[in-house]
Formats: C-alpha cells, sequence, structure tokens
C-alpha cells in the first residue's frame, strides 16, 4: 500500500503542469501534437521494447494536469485508446508508430441508438473476392479529423473484428463537428469502403476485448482528467466565495455557502480514489470481469462527483459562472461530456451490475 | 502507487481469520448475524479472547500491551472482525481514554488504568455531551470545584453508550469560569462510576434500544489524581480523542456485510426489481469509494501523518452509506414485515448524529481544509 510517486513520476507530473499552464486559454483546441511527441508522452503505457514507458500511473498523472490546464487533446483517443487496442491486438509495429509520432489512429465503435456498447455493430464487412466491404455508419468518433488510420469495429459471419482503415479511403465520408468542448468529434459514412485481407487487425474471438480493454484504458484517463478539472472548479470557487463580497461579507461566510463546499471537497475526494482505482486496475488486473467491474465503479462515481461539482461551481459563482468570458463555465463544459464520454453513469451502473 | 496489500499483510489478514473462525463463540456469532443486541457478557468474553491473544489494543504502542501493528495492519484486523462477525471492540476504554492517558496522563495513570482496560475488567464510557451541549460541546457546564486534593463534580452527562455496564466514566468539566475562550478552563477528570453521587438512568431509543443513559453528577468527590494532564487543558484532549473517533466510524467492512446480506435477502424473497439492484449497486460503488479513499487516509498515516481533518470525509460518507443500506433493507422487506430490519433502520438514524453531526463534519471541512 503506496501512494507515493517516483522521482521520474514527479518529473513528469511537474512537466506536464508547466505544458499546460503556458499552453491553454478558455479551452480552445490546441493541437500540441508535436511537443506532446518531442516531449516524449507518447510513449507512456508503451512496452518498453516498442520505446515506451509507464504505464497507467503515468497517464494519470499527464491526464490530471492536462484536466486541470483544459487541455482538451487527442491524447486519449490516439496515445490511449488507439495503444491499448493495438496492444490487445499484439501490433507491436502499430505501437511504436504511436509512440513516434508517425501514425495517428483513431477508434471508431460507437453506433446510433446503441448508446456506448462496443459490443452492440452493425456496421457490416463482407468478404468479396480476397477483399473486405465495409458499410455502415459511425458516429462520435472522437478526433477522427487528426487521425491517418481509423481502427474500426464491424461485423463479420463470424461475428465482431477490427479493420485498419486509411482515413482517406474512398467510399468513406468523414463529417467532423467541433463538440460543444471544442472537442474534435466526427460522423463517419462507410459506403463499401474497400480493404485488403490484412486490414484485420483483430479477429472474431479477440476483436470485442481488445476493444473494450481499450475503453476501459481510456474510461480511466478521462477519470484522471475529470479530477483536474473538478480540482480547478474547487479551488476557483472557494478563492471566489472568499473575495465576492455581498450583504457587507464575502459570500464564503454563509454556512450553506459552506456546506456545499465541504460537500463538493467531499466529492472531488471520492473522485480521486476512484481515478487512482482506476489507474490501478488497468495497470495490474489481469480480469478481464473484474476490471470491467472495477472501471465502471469508478467511472459512475466519478460522474456522479464531477456532475455535482460542476453544478455546483456554476451555481456558487452565480451569474459569472454563466459568462462565456470567465473560466468556470468552460472546465464545467468539459467536464459535462467527460462525464458521458465512454459511458455515463446510468450505462456504467448496469455495466457493474452485469459482471 | 500501489494499492495492493503486501503477501505478508495477506499472511497476517488469513492469521486474524484463521482465531476468528476458531475462537468466536457460536452464539455471539449467530447474535451478530441476526442483528441482535449484545449483552455486557458478550462483549467480556470476547475481548477477553483477544486480549489472551495479544490482540486486544490494536492502536496502541507495544510498550504499554499494543499490537504495535501498523496502521494497514490494524485495518486489516477492524476489517476481519466484521467478515468474521465478531463484536467492535467496544472503543470507550480501549480507543478513546487509553489514547489520551498514555498520550497526555503521567506514569502512575498509565500504570493503573492501562492494564484493567486490557484485561476488560474495567469497561468505560464517554461523558461529553450535556443536556444543553451537543454540537456545541465548548458550552458545557458541568462543574469541577476544587476542595484540597479533590475535585467536587456537579452536573449532567446524557446520551451515554454502555453507561449501564461501565465501571468507569471519563468526564469533561469546567474547572475555571469562562474567562476569554469557552475552550479555557475545561479539564478532562476519569470518575469511579461507583462513587456517591454518581447515578444511571437509561434512556430509550426509537429502536426499542437501551443502549443509551443519562449520567448525573451529584456532589461528586473525585481525586485530583484523576485528572488526565493539564488543569484546563481538557479541551485539547479531547479534540484528540474526537479525531480518533472518527476514523472508527466508516465501518466499511460492516458496510460490505450489510450488502451480502442484502444479496441474499434478495434472493431469498425473490425480489425481482431492478430500481433496487441498482440502488444496491449505487451504494456498492460508492462504498468502494469511501473505500480507497480510507486506503489514502491509511497510507498517510503509515508515512507518519497523524489523522486529520480528512478524516471527516470518512465518518460523513461512511454513516451515510450505512442509513442508505438500512434503508434499502427497509424498503426489501416492505412494511411490518421485517421487525430486524425496521429496528435496525430506526437505529441507523443514530449514525449521522454521534461523534460530530455530519453537519458539523461540513464545517470541519470548511474551516480546517477550504480555509474559509
Amino acid at each position: 500500500m503506496d501512494f507515493t510517486l517516483t522521482p521520474e513520476q514527479v518529473l513528469l507530473r511537474d512537466g506536464v503542469a508547466r505544458f499546460a499552464t503556458n499552453g491553454s486559454s478558455n479551452g480552445a483546441r490546441r493541437d500540441h501534437w508535436k511537443q506532446f511527441t518531442e516531449l516524449g508522452w507518447l510513449g507512456i503505457g508503451a512496452p518498453e521494447d516498442a520505446g515506451g514507458f509507464g504505464g497507467a500511473t503515468e497517464t494519470l498523472l499527464l491526464m490530471e494536469q492536462l484536466g486541470r490546464g483544459l487541455v482538451v487533446s487527442p491524447f486519449v483517443s490516439h496515445v490511449v485508446l488507439a495503444g491499448a487496442v493495438l496492444h490487445a491486438a499484439n501490433r507491436r509495429d502499430l505501437i511504436e508508430d504511436v509512440v513516434e509520432g508517425r501514425r495517428r489512429f483513431a477508434v471508431a465503435y460507437e453506433e446510433r441508438g446503441v448508446r456506448y456498447d462496443p459490443a452492440s455493430v452493425e456496421v457490416r464487412a463482407e468478404r468479396d473476392a480476397g477483399a473486405w466491404k465495409l458499410s455502415g455508419t459511425k458516429v462520435r468518433v472522437l478526433d477522427a479529423s487528426t487521425a491517418d488510420t481509423l481502427i474500426v469495429s464491424a461485423i463479420t459471419a463470424d461475428g465482431i473484428a477490427l479493420f485498419l482503415v486509411p482515413a482517406s479511403s474512398a467510399n468513406l465520408t468523414r463529417t467532423p463537428y467541433p463538440g460543444e468542448d471544442g472537442h474534435d468529434v466526427a460522423t463517419l459514412q462507410f459506403d463499401g469502403v474497400t480493404l485488403g485481407e490484412d486490414a484485420v487487425i483483430a479477429p472474431p474471438g479477440n476483436a470485442l476485448d481488445a476493444l473494450e480493454a481499450g475503453v476501459d484504458a481510456a474510461t480511466a484517463a478521462l477519470c484522471a482528467e475529470a479530477l483536474g478539472l473538478c480540482t480547478v472548479m474547487l479551488e476557483t470557487t472557494v478563492e471566489y466565495l472568499k473575495v465576492r463580497q455581498q450583504f457587507g461579507v464575502p459570500l464564503s461566510s454563509f454556512q450553506a455557502l459552506q456546506h456545499r463546499m465541504a460537500e463538493m471537497y467531499i466529492e472531488l475526494e471520492l473522485m480521486r480514489s476512484m481515478a487512482y482505482h482506476a489507474a490501478m486496475t488497468v495497470e495490474s488486473q489481469p480480469d478481464a470481469v473484474a476490471r470491467k467491474r472495477a472501471i465502471s465503479a469508478a467511472k459512475a462515481q466519478v460522474a456522479k462527483s464531477g456532475r455535482f461539482i460542476g453544478q455546483q461551481a456554476i451555481q456558487l459563482h452565480g451569474a459569472i459562472g454563466m459568462s462565456e468570458e470567465y473560466k468556470i463555465g468552460h472546465y464545467f463544459k468539459r467536464m459535462t461530456f467527460v462525464e458521458r464520454l465512454f459511458g455515463d453513469r446510468d450505462y456504467h451502473v448496469r455495466r457493474y451490475l452485469a459482471c | 502507487m500501489n494499492l495492493t496489500f503486501s503477501p505478508e499483510e495477506l499472511a497476517f489478514r488469513a492469521e486474524v481469520r484463521e482465531f476468528i473462525t476458531t475462537h468466536l463463540p457460536d452464539d455471539i456469532r449467530r447474535k451478530m448475524q441476526a442483528g441482535d443486541h449484545l449483552e455486557k457478557d458478550d462483549y467480556y468474553r470476547w475481548q477477553r479472547l483477544l486480549f489472551e491473544r495479544g490482540w486486544i489494543a490494536p492502536n496502541w504502542p507495544a510498550k504499554y500491551g499494543g499490537t504495535g501493528w501498523d496502521p494497514i495492519r490494524r485495518h486489516i484486523f477492524s476489517e476481519e472482525l466484521s467478515y468474521g462477525w465478531a463484536p467492535r471492540l467496544l472503543p470507550f476504554g480501549l480507543s478513546m481514554v487509553a489514547p489520551v492517558i498514555i498520550n497526555f496522563g503521567n506514569d502512575e495513570q498509565r500504570a493503573r488504568f492501562l492494564p484493567r482496560i486490557l484485561s476488560a475488567e474495567d469497561f468505560w464510557c464517554q461523558g461529553y455531551s450535556e443536556p444543553g451541549s451537543g454540537s456545541d460541546l465548548a458550552s458545557l457546564s458541568t462543574k469541577a470545584e476544587r476542595k484540597g486534593d479533590v475535585y467536587v463534580i456537579n452536573g449532567t452527562k446524557t446520551w451515554i453508550t454502555a453507561a449501564q455496564w461501565a465501571d468507569w466514566i471519563f468526564v469533561l468539566a469546567r474547572t475555571s469560569p469562562v474567562e476569554k475562550k469557552r475552550q479555557e478552563g475545561i479539564s478532562f477528570i476519569l470518575v469511579d462510576m461507583r462513587t456517591p453521587g454518581v447515578s444511571v438512568r437509561p434512556i430509550t431509543t426509537i429502536d426499542g434500544g437501551q443502549e443509551i443513559n443519562e449520567v448525573n453528577l451529584d456532589n461528586v468527590e473525585v481525586p485530583v489524581a484523576n485528572r488526565v494532564g493539564e488543569e484546563g487543558g481538557g479541551w485539547t484532549y479531547a479534540k484528540f480523542l474526537l479525531e480518533h473517533e472518527r476514523t472508527g466510524t466508516a465501518g466499511i467492512a460492516a458496510c460490505r456485510q450489510m450488502v451480502t446480506q442484502l444479496r441474499e435477502l434478495r434472493d431469498r424473497e425473490g425480489i425481482a426489481d431492478r430500481r433496487f439492484d441498482e440502488r444496491l449497486a449505487e451504494i456498492d460503488i460508492e462504498l468502494t469509494a469511501v473505500a480507497f479513499t480510507e486506503m489514502r487516509v491509511l497510507a498517510a498515516e503509515s508515512a507518519g501523518t497523524r489523522p486529520g481533518p480528512e478524516s471527516s470525509i470518512l465518518k460523513l460518507k461512511g454513516t451515510e452509506i450505512q442509513q442508505a443500506l438500512t434503508e434499502l433493507a427497509l424498503d426489501a422487506g416492505g412494511p411490518y414485515s421485517d421487525v430486524a430490519l425496521a429496528r435496525n433502520y430506526f437505529n441507523f438514524r443514530k449514525a449521522t448524529i454521534y461523534a460530530g453531526s455530519n453537519e458539523i463534519q461540513k464545517n470541519i471541512i470548511a474551516k480546517q481544509i477550504l480555509k474559509v
């Protein structure tokens, strides 16, 4: 039982903190990918012989600081999610591409009408004379515009498989749009996209496990981002209420507001515990059922705590909290989507029950 | 970062489990499983067994007869007591007054009181609250007037758990009138319950239980040698004690036992209700979050930090979860169907009130952590 960080981990955390506080402004999305590559962060979680280092703890440290700085980056999709899927699919060569920053992968698995569940797949992959043809629609694909390669789940005659699809493929329509928090999102339409035999990176029997492992790793990373976002929201709220005077006294002198802030603090600490729990699970839980149960517990708690902290941060700020010019609303918006990405609270409570 | 138990810690857990399985008397285990009230003799027999094994005082230093365990082992021991349906160690002597005597008492007091707490010869109770002083403890009006070698104590203490069994009571009393700060002039005094002028009146609670009492102190003469620490320094010792009390009230392992019992209840009663399952899952998830928070507090303690305001979170969320579970159990049974479930529900309303009400805990968090 040990919650202390190694000197290397402290260096990483502080390095990301410097980057995140200097680099961001009001949540406007900036693609800092070149710096991420140069600083070696794309290797986090990758095997050492593929040029990587660290694991879920390092991801947690990085994501918490990115959350604090409101840096909305493709790190979760291009590195954590894609990296974990490629790792589970045993594609060492492609992981090296991730680490070196040579290729950028986006994972397309969600579909309309089946919120969040990677096992519900209607995009079809049909074999046709030594080739595959993909047809159907993927929604809410994160960071598809900046990806050159897509990892797509599709149903074959033998079950779900994962395919490697060049983003520039013919008969593939990418419709990107900015999320309300500035995140790059896209709908992908496959109208008979033709792929070679070797496009299958995870065959039926292995694909869903790989995908779920990836989504769980990404979910743990988002829990850490939420922790960073909510830490700032609480700090900002407490500071503001100490300064803001009404009725001739600081707002923080009112007990109703003190108790609300105490409740926010409690939720933040529960969230911190679950973000750590999620990271440790990704790092060292070999059993898939136990992993899913732990990740769902973590995300369900983070979603609940994050919603409470965000909504109360706006409420306690009063009208200034509604202003686009003030920072708290931007943290709230990002938290609102983090709360739902890769499954909202209801989804994860049900998944927890099913495990 | 590493949140797992070491092989040595796991072996320790197995050793404790084995002892409880083989030594806890069956009649006590059955009472615990049924949620029945325990008698003094039940606690006495169990504490004697632990005393003979050398495990009665997990949080005392070894030189006074404690186990010398680190916080993680203490935590494992306490969890295993719950998992094995063993009674909790009554805290009033072992984890409340004893740490105060160890830290602030003199050698004579240590030699006189500690061995008899260890051996369960003396049962203790806590004389803090008064009819006019609940959350606002510093407003207490029990007086201890010094006359030569004795204090003459007059006042009423109330809501006192286990006073009907106790041989001794530790009392906060005012030894000098309020001048500047109300927290000053309070002393921490040990009173033999057999002293003339001490009387105990039982208070029946809404669940029909007889756990708590009012204790009247009517011209009770107590030797000055029974004062712990400085005269007028009692508030410091009282706060020290309360911080220790709060870490002990999260009751996470006991909650896990309740979750298991609720799942069994659902299966036994054939409750096919998705709302029930989801509510139970939601509570279970929050319980996991509190359990990891406790791990973080324990790890900090292991690293040498003494329990601070963070323990307020454990008290607050732990008791909320206890109440949510008893509420769900009552819902599962329905009205007038299961006396034990209803009794438990009514009884657990106390949890968010005692050891500093949850509203007081929020004041503590706001003041000491958020610094507002």
